[in-house]
């Protein structure tokens, strides 16, 4: 099952905060049938609740997302940030990290979507293949690279 | 193989909880356990704890409060930083 698709990735993303962030990567996502009016809101409070920032080795990462009610069909937008944005760390609130990429996702039926979300956290714990992401610059080659190790 | 069952909390109950119960059962396995997972948001922590005995509770979004029931902090698994204490942490409490 596709979940990477052209239409949603971007790079050199500005944002000051997550809730910009997050508005822009859920606009996305909106403009693109993955979505319904009420998710990117959704996203934002959940965020505030249960934070998705990830540091790994080399880099940190956030994955936003919120319940299948505000979804239509599944996706995940990767945005590659101009400059790290800080989030809240998953399960520790009070650590801050500076993420670089968002992995936001519109989670459908978590059963099937298991392979889709293996090959994120995957690629999270790879340094190689963060280095691939990493070393992406133009929309197209994050594209590539993204379809190669999520698809 | 010895038996036991744990309770997997993340956020909305589905994404990050259904991971690490994946890995889990895995590494568990190999320990010569073989556990049985369910997932949940910490909403639905108490409801879920009231229909069976849990031996852990393996959290990636955090558990205030306490249910008399062991927990273990999970996030390293998701990441894959620190797997091994995640379920060095398991087995004290299984095994312990």
């Amino acid at each position: 099952m596709q979940t990477v698709f052209q239409d949603l990735v971007a790079v050199d993303v500005e944002a000051q905060d997550t809730e910009e962030i997050i508005r822009t990567a859920g606009q996305m996502l909106l403009e693109h049938g993955f979505v319904k009016d009420s998710y990117i809101q959704a996203v934002i409070e959940r965020e505030k609740i249960y934070p998705t920032g990830l540091k790994l080795q080399e880099i940190a990462v956030a994955m936003p997302h919120t319940d299948r009610e505000h979804v239509i069909k599944p996706g995940v937008c990767v945005v590659k940030l101009e400059k790290p944005v800080i989030f809240a760390h998953m399960g520790e609130p009070d650590t801050k990290v500076e993420v670089e990429i968002i992995f936001m996702m519109s989670i459908l039926h978590p059963d099937e979507q298991i392979e889709t979300l293996q090959k994120v956290l995957g690629v999270f714990q790879q340094p190689a293949v963060v280095a691939d992401f990493k070393n992406a610059v133009t929309k197209e080659e994050l594209f590539e690279v993204a379809m190669k190790h999520i698809g | 193989m010895k038996k036991c069952k744990i309770l997997c909390v993340c956020g909305s109950g589905t994404v990050s909880s259904a991971m690490i119960a994946g890995k889990l059962k895995e590494q568990l396995a190999e320990k010569g356990w073989e556990a049985e997972a369910v997932e949940t948001s910490p909403n639905g922590v108490e409801s879920v704890l009231s229909g069976g005995k849990f031996d852990l509770i393996a959290c990636v979004s955090p558990v205030y409060q306490d249910y008399g029931v062991p927990k273990v902090n999970a996030v390293g698994m998701l990441t894959g930083m620190s797997e091994e204490q995640v379920i060095a942490d398991c087995l004290k409490i299984l095994e312990g």
